[in-house]
């Protein structure tokens, strides 16, 4: 039974990752209609970003709050450089550009970090045992700050003026320009949305997950299983399929085999895409058709 | 020089030339209404003014200002609303939200609950149902919804794309009879673009007959009311219409969605 | 001149099967061990380049294919000890069958579903080829030899180089042949308008099912030889790494054609050797894949300079060197990754005089065999409902229609007519109602089921196929009365049968008066020719019933009164024609039946003359007289 606990609590933590980056991934295709397949290397980045800073000395809570308005800016100049050029957007074409960037992302942080995958320290506290269940102080940062921003993130969708011209651009495009809201503004704001989960994400995660150059690709492609349930629009979904992931996962290691962990988020997936490509939301949003 | 001037408009989509030429003002408090056949270019005539498709010649002149080239975001925070054809509410969001996003160039100026306020003096009907999302509201809702999202950005001049579409006459008759008010009592200058001809005529100061991107007749309802040539336009004269291309860019996603079954 | 051009089609492949021979006696060993590479992946990104460019679909996961075919290769030799041929042959199928399997289920799915499933389904594969005792786990399986043939053993770069030549040339040569077969023009035709593809008889699904098996066997084929060529096939071989690198030769060379995958290949080879090498010298320390770098930067930069690949830039010099004036990029071929199915640009809207469509020709392309008896049912619609959210766009209408009538549907905008051509065409699944075409359920059927009962429509918002010509647009709509499939048009077996094709096709042309344009590519043309082409595509496919969206639209005056008069022959040869239609005039002279929709519902049917007067109609047209003038009335009374 505790092992049971002991599975499910840090598959939770596991899954608050994979849910902060689905958020990215809805965050952008709700507006843009974009897989944004370089979603996992923005935590790669900051995780790895952040570590370059603590290892040149820097305390660990201002490295933290220094590299994720910077990976916010690496995504909007992405989203400036690579996707706003394109005039017609098609599916294929988003795929294989993000691809690319994601690709290229990847060798750059190689290049400048090296093979080999590293931590950062972990956020202050101490381990404690509950129930037989131990848990590690990084486990409740991690849940912790996801919860925060998870939240913040649904909150502001919903209810500030700015999320909902955010969502009115994902629903009637022109529309919401003929009311003055600019569908450039908002693929870019997207992608800053988008830029700060992967940054967070990447930062909680690194103490126990480790940041590696290649980190990103496994865990943008569960976090885009997460997205899935959600038909890749709802952010509640998103949150709530990242957490459902990341539990499943840890049943079958620790059940099954641990080698067959990566292909749990695919079987998914595809489990998903063929008995309901809309996403597990009940009610069928009149507003993508 | 207020209201709305347009100049020798020519527009038109990829080698499709739609506009050749069009000459329409608008002032302040005067209803202009432009009628004609499908594809005659009525709706491309809104868009181009409203910066949904760029011109390729003339001018559009908005309270003397040129506005031409200007995006459709700076058009509209200019002063310029458009209403779409097939109202395009944003149907996930409230009619409250889709009045709060109206005002969204506005958003600053603190008088959005004013506004909002006189909006919905205006339409009684949505602020019985102010908190349902607007997909849920009824073909003749949604479209006075969407006139009072364009009113809430404080417009000096209106533009609407056949709001009698899809509705039944005592709607139409409802929502004409707004315009008027909304003429006679703020002051707009409204350029209203409409299938339904007697609706039209009942309100409107001026009408412009189109035909295949030309305007080919203009004067009073009165005048116009026994002129063969609105008959021809309408119930075929053997010389309508260039083609169904004119179809806005709203439309095209339904069209795209149905295209994939 | 036929046999003469039938030579210089295959003179390339001559060119390129002389180049590669000669190539490892005058390259550096080196060299030709890196050419080896760029031909295994080559023939991979074959395979891929017509999955992509032919079917429209982008496998993410294409390296899946790849060790199926290296694994089964390998397995078989090293341990049962079964002939390299047979082995091979098995991978082979090993792989298509795999493809079989997970294409059913994934190929339903759309755009960016697809590829991500496609990209879960290569990550599974990685997984399981570890985890597996069978696949010798991460370390792989060890010593595959040397093919040996006829007892001589291919081990050097030059001597395997030589192995795969044939391989190649003749893989790229039956790809070229796929491209240009029936079932290549039908998916051609499917990548610039999905809907009308299907209206005219493409079985999208099945076809893209066929594309996907094919390019799998072509990746297996090439794992095949990696296996053989490295001795060793490890998980690598399934990487996401090795997927991202096919996907770059593709992309790079040019999506839809096969030779820019080759050519892709070559030059994605070489960068990533050339990168391998350059990078750690600029960057000390550089270690591990930084070949990746090379490959995310040319991807991007060639998704937005130049999308349509290195063909692109090829077509692009070749049309300054012949001194024409060159195109905008974009307009040198449409790229498939700038289509999306959306309703190719418009043309002028000029309005040509080309005179009196032909009759004779009409004979030839409508099949009286297909035909029904004058006067017999061939569409029953009842009950017919559409609704979307809480709008009702059709709300029961009933309607006969039979052999040899002209039906006209009219009404103002919005009152739910093409919503009803798309239901009975299988566009659109109705929300309630039943379809029969010649006592045939066909509600909520695909509309090539429909366009097989001898159904077919033309389109309010045009639906040409842009990139090809009006010959190849028309001949699409002989998909159905042609048999040839996916091997026989590799093969190229098919010939008299394309004969067939272009003569009924030359046919179609001709009798709507566009003889002069049949080279010509469509989105050339003008506006209302393009029209023109839609509805002799719909000829072309010998109906017994046409559904026409306002095929009037856009004509000059003469080109309606010549349509007229072809749609009254085609009456007179027993087609049941339905037409929407804004022209009053011309559809009261034209019409049999007139059938008049407003809000969705039909409020008149019957002869012209009495539709004409119906006080409903007219209310319709021109808003009613004394209800909603009364309250016209009244409001105007609130206002003053």
């Amino acid at each position: 039974m505790s092992d049971l606990l002991q599975l499910v609590f840090s598959g939770l933590a596991q899954g608050a990752v994979y849910g902060l980056i689905a958020l990215g991934f809805v965050a952008i295709f709700a507006v843009r209609e974009i897989v944004n397949l370089a979603q996992g290397e923005y935590a790669a980045l900051a995780g790895l970003s952040a570590i370059s800073a603590v290892t040149a000395g820097v305390p660990l809570l201002p490295a933290v709050v220094l590299v994720v308005p910077m990976v916010v800016m690496v995504a909007v100049l992405i989203e400036r450089l690579c996707i706003a050029p394109i005039r017609k957007m098609t599916p294929l074409l988003s795929i294989i550009l993000t691809l690319g960037i994601s690709t290229a992302l990847k060798a750059i942080m190689l290049l400048i970090w090296g093979p080999q995958a590293r931590g950062l320290p972990a956020f202050p506290g101490r381990d404690i045992v509950l129930a037989g269940v131990s848990i590690r102080s990084q486990e409740l940062w991690i849940l912790g700050i996801s919860a925060v921003v998870g939240a913040a993130v649904v909150w502001a969708y919903e209810h500030t003026l700015l999320g909902k011209a955010m969502r009115a651009c994902a629903e009637q495009p022109v529309a919401a320009r003929l009311v003055g809201i600019s569908p450039r503004m908002a693929t870019m704001i997207a992608f800053g949305v988008a830029g700060f989960v992967g940054a967070v994400a990447g930062l909680v995660g690194s103490p126990i997950y480790f940041s590696s150059w290649d980190y990103g690709l496994g865990l943008g492609l569960k976090g885009f299983v997460a997205a899935t349930l959600g038909g890749l629009v709802s952010l509640r979904v998103a949150l709530f399929g990242g957490l459902l992931l990341g539990v499943l996962e840890n049943l079958v290691a620790g059940y099954i085999d641990t080698g067959y962990r990566d292909a749990v988020a695919f079987l998914v997936l595809l489990l998903v895409l063929l008995v309901r490509p809309q996403g597990l939301v009940l009610k069928a949003s009149a507003a993508r058709v | 020089m207020a209201g709305l001037q347009v100049q020798g408009l020519e527009a038109g989509y990829d080698r499709l030339q739609v506009l050749h030429g069009i000459d329409v003002d608008v002032a302040p408090g005067e209803l202009v209404a432009v009628i004609g056949a499908n594809g005659a270019g009525k709706s491309t005539l809104l868009r181009a003014v409203s910066g949904l498709l760029r011109p390729r010649a003339g001018r559009v002149l908005l309270n003397g200002e040129d506005i031409t080239t200007a995006s459709a975001e700076r058009i509209a925070a200019r002063g310029l609303a458009h209403v779409p054809e097939n109202r395009l509410v944003f149907p996930s969001l409230t009619v409250d939200d889709n009045l709060s996003l109206g005002g969204w160039t506005r958003r600053k100026d603190g008088h959005r609950a004013e506004r909002r306020r006189q909006v919905l003096e205006l339409f009684p009907r949505l602020a019985d149902r102010i908190c349902l999302p607007a997909g849920a509201l009824s073909g003749g809702e949604q479209q006075m919804l969407a006139m009072a999202r364009a009113l809430m950005a404080g417009p000096s001049v209106m533009v609407l794309d056949e709001p009698s579409l899809g509705l039944a006459p005592r709607v139409v008759g409802e929502i004409i009879t707004t315009l008027g008010r909304l003429r006679d009592d703020q002051n707009l200058a409204v350029l209203l673009v409409e299938q339904n001809v007697r609706a039209a005529f009942r309100v409107a100061d001026r009408v412009l007959v189109m035909d295949r991107g030309r305007v080919v007749a203009e004067g009073t309802p009165d005048q116009l009311a026994d002129d063969e040539r609105v008959r021809a336009a309408y119930l075929g004269g053997g010389s309508t219409s260039s083609g169904s291309v004119d179809r806005p860019a709203a439309e095209a996603r339904p069209a795209k969605a149905t295209a994939t079954p | 001149m036929r046999s003469e051009g039938v030579l210089r089609s295959y003179l390339p492949f001559a060119v390129l099967a002389a180049v590669l021979v000669v190539f490892p006696f005058v390259a550096s060993t080196n060299l030709v061990n890196i050419g080896v590479f760029a031909l295994i992946y080559g023939l991979a990104a074959i395979g891929l380049s017509l999955l992509m460019g032919l079917a429209g679909q982008v496998s993410l996961g294409h390296a899946a294919f790849f060790a199926v075919g290296a694994y089964t290769n390998a397995i078989l030799i090293t341990r049962y000890q079964v002939h390299g041929v047979l082995a091979a042959g098995a991978a082979v199928v090993v792989s298509m069958l795999i493809a079989l399997l997970v294409g059913i289920p994934l190929l339903r799915l759309r755009g960016h579903f697809l590829a991500l499933a496609t990209l879960g389904l290569g990550i599974i594969v990685s997984v399981v080829v570890r985890e597996l005792d069978v696949t010798g786990g991460t370390s792989g399986i060890f010593g595959i030899p040397k093919p040996e043939i006829n007892g001589r053993v291919y081990d050097t770069p030059q001597e395997f180089f030589w192995l795969m030549t044939p391989v190649v040339v003749i893989g790229l040569l039956l790809a070229r042949n796929l491209v240009r077969s029936r079932t290549g023009r039908a998916l051609s035709a499917v990548n610039d308008s999905e809907v009308a593809a299907e209206c005219l008889g493409v079985n999208t699904f099945a076809l893209r099912l066929r594309v996907f098996i094919l390019s799998a066997g072509y990746a297996g084929l090439a794992g095949v030889f990696y296996a053989y060529w490295l001795a060793v096939v490890s998980p690598e071989a399934s990487g996401f790494q090795l997927s991202v690198k096919m996907l770059l030769m593709v992309v790079l060379g040019g999506l839809g054609t096969v030779w820019g995958a080759i050519t892709g290949s070559i030059m994605v080879q070489g960068l990533d050797e050339g990168m391998r090498v350059l990078i750690p010298q600029l960057i000390p320390g550089a270690t591990g894949e930084v070949q990746l770098v090379g490959f995310g930067v040319v991807l991007v930069l060639v998704i937005i300079l130049l999308p349509g690949g290195l063909a692109q830039l090829a077509a692009m010099v070749t049309a300054r060197l012949r001194g024409r004036q060159v195109e905008r990029p974009a307009a040198g071929r449409s790229s498939p990754l700038e289509s999306d199915g959306a309703p190719a640009a418009g043309g002028q809207g000029g309005h040509g005089e080309d005179g009196e469509p032909g009759s004779p020709y009409l004979g030839d392309v409508l099949d009286s065999a297909q035909i029904p008896e004058r006067g017999s049912l061939v569409l029953s619609v009842r009950e017919l409902t559409k609704r979307y959210g809480g709008v009702t766009a059709v709300r029961e209408v009933n309607l006969d229609v039979y052999a040899g009538e002209i039906l006209a549907l009219i009404g103002p905008n919005g009152a739910g007519k093409t919503t009803c051509f798309n239901m009975i065409s299988g566009v659109l699944a109705p929300t309630d109602g039943t379809i029969e075409v010649r006592g045939r359920r066909v509600e909520g059927r695909r509309p090539h089921v429909v366009a097989a009962l001898g159904a077919t429509r033309t389109f309010q918002n045009l639906q040409v196929f842009g990139s090809s010509t009006v010959l190849g647009n028309v001949a699409v709509a002989r998909h159905l009365r042609s048999r040839s499939g996916v091997v026989r048009g590799m093969l190229s077996l098919a010939r008299r049968e394309e004969r067939d094709i272009e003569r009924i096709a030359r046919a179609a042309v001709a009798a709507m008066g566009l003889a002069d344009d049949a080279d010509r590519l469509v989105k050339d043309l003008p506006f209302g020719r393009q029209r023109k082409v839609e509805v002799a595509r719909a000829l072309a496919l010998s109906p017994m019933l046409l559904l026409l969206d306002e095929p009037m639209a856009g004509l000059s005056g003469p080109e309606r009164d010549g349509l007229a008069a072809l749609l009254r022959r085609t009456r007179e040869a027993g087609v049941a024609v339905v037409l929407v239609e804004h022209d009053v005039d011309a559809v009261m002279a034209l019409a049999d039946r007139v059938a008049v929709m407003d809000e969705g519902r039909l409020i008149a049917l019957g002869a012209p003359s009495v539709v004409r007067q119906d006080p409903a109609v007219i209310a319709a047209y021109l808003g009613t007289d004394d209800e909603a003038d009364a309250l016209l009335r009244q409001a105007a009374k609130e206002v003053y």
